[in-house]
């Protein structure tokens, strides 16, 4: 491999991206995977130690009986910012450092599919992020618990803006992760290199795209009970207002949906990591891989089956409770496959004891524990008695940090000399490692014995004689401890950074591709795609198959269009500036809401724009003979779906609970909605036709078309504001009652759809006018197409549940 | 710049095909308007009405968005999409409000 080293060393400057720097401005711009990945973990990395510190205030206040280290109100807010900065600012974003840095390198590609699309998430999560940490200096941080019950979260209840800063916050850096999870799905699947199948893929790359098809198809759920809750808040719905005939648990079921998957969202990376790191120090293959892939994608459909195992206290009755229970405890059957191939994929194997195989090995026993803490609660008699405790606290723990942190520092030890091109020093790394593993254990396995005497989660006290006080002194002190080995992983790799032994291309003597190329790699990560030969293709190539036998060398073949690499954008800093803008504004001035919202527009319009004129590859077509970017409108409009049925969903749970008129049959306008159906069907011809002539290169229809679907869109667009201002002038408006709350936020949002359809079908007409979309530019047509198209379906089915069923 | 051109796609319907497909969505939509003021068809309403819209639900996927014609793959995706989003949609109804049909 050294003369490929070799290679890379020498290669063409050409190749490099236009621009790409090491100053402020080059990191601003850059659209690289891997310094993307570098931006997602350091930011990650500092919230992780934000939040630790948060836990260390919280098990500060518990080390002893009536401590005064911070006020029951200070407790509240504490809990909730630690549950919530850990899960979507720390853990998540470490996942999607590797996801970033590692993935393409694993599949032989130059970048991910959408390279300005992954700098976009970054900067929508960045500003998420420091949105919800600025509640912090203006002194109303979130208080309501990471989970955010309704109606705690109301505005009655609730009447600062601290519940604000998190609701919106979350629906930010949810838009941030659906945006990196369609990215990563659409590279995955199409920009493997040539040889690599779908079952020939590293496990790391196939818990990434179960994780992000995950995310994908959880988020929408939760995003629609925060944009029911934001709608109550700001506008006086009544989704959570029981008083109107609102249902609580309306919220428990949309936040549990989402919060159950979310669990494998956060979980699943960290077995991909394990599954990498221990064939490597066992120097064996992964056991019974392709059963350890399917375990992994049936946890992730079990995962959508769950979500009410967190709501067995509010009473849902014997037949939810025994089909949540079952299916609870069916999917422990995959993760139980898991641990037994992890452990025979170390037995027998000539195992070297790396900090990083320390890690790996750790989280097999540790979420093992996790793992079976999860079992008991399947059970709903024993989940009554344990709701609620700290047995709950220590079983989350142990999945979270024993399964995702553990994972996470097995990953960091294990990619680091990869990413930084520096060894991290290993005899301080097992220091480390035993820091974490016995500080970790002390503070949390006392957890379970403290729920089992009765102590429950987020009090931010207790008494003297509770019998609590021995194992909340340990379990404190054990904290303590595991802050400090991982604040010793700072030092380390600073240590590492400033003064580490270089790292060759292949210290470990691995197995995956990420191993061929240079550490750091270069800026087009490969001079020539690599061949594959195979599951573990580089170890197949340098020591052959199980009987030694080496694949006769392919030669690599050089790109035919030459290395191409997308140059760097601001525009993804501009459109996360608008809308870091448009949050501040929901809780300063209106005006500000409108600035943020005309920067978003107008920095995705030229987003758009930049990609049209530099397209981010010369081949768009991947693996699945499909292009990425109508590969990557499918996904979405699959999370859409999502989105949709839970909006379609909650108008049809209440409808007929409204406590007020007017009611839908006093006021539904049936025949004209009809006629608006009509406009809308058939601006979905029109909009074929457009399709079609553009692909035939006939410039006249194709205007005309575009034109026509835009301006029936329109005319639908007119048909609703004069329903709306029709209702609203017969008393029913967002306010009036639970139906005008559900009819209103779902037809809204679907003309809010229409709308943005419309606008991105003018610019396709002000592009064709100009005559800058050629036939090659259909594929542009067609996507556009998709979403309008996508737009209609829905309102088919709207138009039959909510205004023609009785 | 624009892109060279690709081999993106796939064999899609002929113009006469959308057009049929137009005109069968049109009846599908006035037939839907027409039932609900029939009171004989009142028992089987429901049924009728969502049979009549699944159809033209997947007319529209089938034809206008290609999937007929495209890359098998996209089909999987949005159909198993689809399925999940029902059913845990029909699960959101079933848990919540007054379409609760399990005792508590």
């Amino acid at each position: 491999m050294a003369t490929h080293e070799a290679a890379l060393r020498t290669h063409d400057a050409a190749h490099a991206r236009a621009a790409e720097g090491s100053g402020v401005l080059a990191w601003l711009t850059t659209v690289d995977h891997k310094r993307i990945g570098i931006l997602y973990g350091s930011t990650a990395f500092a919230f992780l130690l934000i939040g630790g510190l948060e836990a260390l205030l919280i098990r500060t206040q518990l080390l002893r009986p009536h401590m005064g280290v911070v006020s029951a109100q200070t407790y509240n807010a504490l809990f909730t910012m630690h549950g919530t900065t850990m899960i979507f600012l720390a853990v998540m974003p470490l996942n999607a450092a590797f996801f970033n840095y590692i993935v393409p390198l694993m599949i032989g590609a130059r970048d991910v599919a959408f390279p300005r699309l992954n700098a976009l998430s970054y900067w929508i999560f960045l500003a998420g992020a420091l949105f919800l940490n600025a509640s912090f200096l203006v002194g109303t941080p979130p208080d309501a618990g990471w989970f955010g019950y309704a109606n705690l979260t109301t505005r009655p209840f609730s009447p600062g803006p601290n519940v604000d800063f998190w609701l919106l916050s979350l629906q930010v850096l949810g838009a941030s992760s659906v945006i990196a999870a369609v990215n990563f799905i659409v590279t995955i699947l199409n920009m493997r290199a040539p040889g690599m199948t779908l079952m020939r893929m590293p496990l790391f790359v196939w818990m990434t795209l179960v994780t992000q098809f995950l995310i994908v198809l959880a988020f929408p759920s939760v995003t629609v009970g925060l944009i029911f809750l934001m709608f109550d808040r700001f506008l006086g719905t009544h989704f959570y207002d029981v008083a109107a005939g609102g249902d609580l648990h309306l919220w428990q079921h949309l936040f549990w949906i989402f919060g159950h998957p979310e669990v494998y969202i956060l979980i699943l990376p960290a077995f991909g990591i394990v599954s990498e790191v221990l064939p490597t120090f066992s120097r064996k293959p992964l056991f019974g891989a392709p059963v350890v892939i399917y375990s992994g994608v049936l946890i992730g459909f079990f995962g959508f089956g769950v979500w009410s195992h967190h709501m067995f206290a509010v009473g849902m009755g014997p037949v939810a409770d025994a089909a949540f229970s079952i299916a609870t405890m069916l999917i422990a059957v995959p993760t139980g496959v898991k641990i037994f191939n992890w452990l025979a994929t170390m037995w027998g194997g000539r195992i070297r004891p790396t900090v990083a195989f320390h890690y790996a090995a750790g989280l097999v026993a540790l979420f093992t524990i996790g793992g079976l803490s999860g079992v008991m609660h399947a059970s709903p008699p024993v989940d009554l008695q344990q709701h609620d405790s700290y047995f709950v606290v220590a079983h989350m723990h142990y999945v979270l940090i024993g399964g995702s942190l553990i994972g996470i520092f097995a990953g960091l030890y294990y990619w680091w000399p990869k990413m930084t091109g520096r060894m991290l020093d290993e005899r301080l790394g097992r220091l480390q490692f035993w820091l974490v593993v016995l500080g970790f254990n002390v503070a949390f396995f006392p957890q379970h014995f403290l729920g089992a005497l009765g102590m429950p989660r987020r009090i931010y006290t207790y008494g003297v004689g509770s019998g609590w006080e021995l194992w909340n002194l340990v379990s404190s002190l054990g904290a303590y401890v595991l802050g400090i080995g991982v604040l010793l992983f700072v030092l380390i790799a600073a240590r590492s950074l400033r003064s580490g032994p270089r790292a060759p291309a292949d210290p470990w003597d691995a197995r995956t591709l990420e191993w061929r190329t240079s550490s750091p790699p270069p800026v087009h990560d490969f001079d020539a795609i690599p061949p594959v030969y195979g599951r573990d293709s580089f170890w197949r190539e340098k020591y052959g198959d199980a009987r030694g036998r080496k694949p006769a060398p392919r030669p690599e073949t050089p790109d035919p269009h030459g290395i191409h690499l997308p140059s760097p954008s601001f525009w993804p800093v501009v459109i996360a500036l608008g809308i870091g803008t448009a949050a501040v504004g929901a809780l300063l001035h209106t005006a500000l809401v409108v600035i943020g919202a005309g920067i978003t527009v107008v920095g995705a319009f030229a987003f758009a724009l930049q990609h049209h004129r530099d397209p981010a590859h010369v081949v768009q077509i991947g693996n699945l003979g499909v292009d990425h970017r109508k590969l990557a409108m499918w996904v979405f409009l699959g999370s859409e779906c999502f989105f949709f049925g839970t909006l379609i969903a909650t108008y049809i749970a209440y409808k007929g609970r409204s406590v007020v008129g007017p009611l839908p049959h006093e006021i539904l306008n049936i025949p004209l909605t009809t006629l608006s159906t009509f406009d809308l069907l058939m601006s979905s011809l029109l909009m074929v036709l457009a399709l079609a002539a553009v692909q035939r290169d006939d410039r006249a229809q194709s205007r005309l078309w575009l034109a026509g679907t835009a301006l029936f869109g329109l005319i639908f667009l007119g048909f609703q504001a004069y329903e709306f201002t029709h209702f609203v002038h017969e008393g029913l408006t967002l306010q009036s009652n639970l139906f005008g709350s559900t009819f209103f936020v779902l037809t809204g949002f679907h003309g809010g759809h229409v709308t943005l359809g419309v606008l991105w079908l003018l610019a396709l007409l002000v592009l064709d006018l100009r005559g800058r979309l050629a036939v090659s530019d259909s594929i542009k047509v067609e996507v556009a197409a998709l979403y309008w198209h996508f737009v209609d379906i829905v309102w088919i089915v709207i138009f039959t549940l909510v205004y023609l069923l009785p | 710049m624009t892109e060279p051109l690709q081999a993106t796609q796939h064999e899609h319907a002929s113009i006469g095909t959308y057009v049929r497909v137009a005109v069968i969505l049109c009846i599908v939509t006035a037939l839907e308007f027409t039932v609900i003021y029939i009171r004989r068809l009142t028992p089987i309403l429901l049924p009728l009405l969502l049979v009549l819209s699944a159809g033209k639900f997947a007319l529209v996927v089938m034809f206008y968005m290609h999937l007929r014609y495209d890359a098998k793959p996209l089909t999987f995706f949005f159909v198993s999409a689809l399925l999940l989003a029902s059913g845990i949609a029909l699960a959101l109804m079933t848990l919540t409000g007054d379409f609760l049909v399990f005792k508590r």
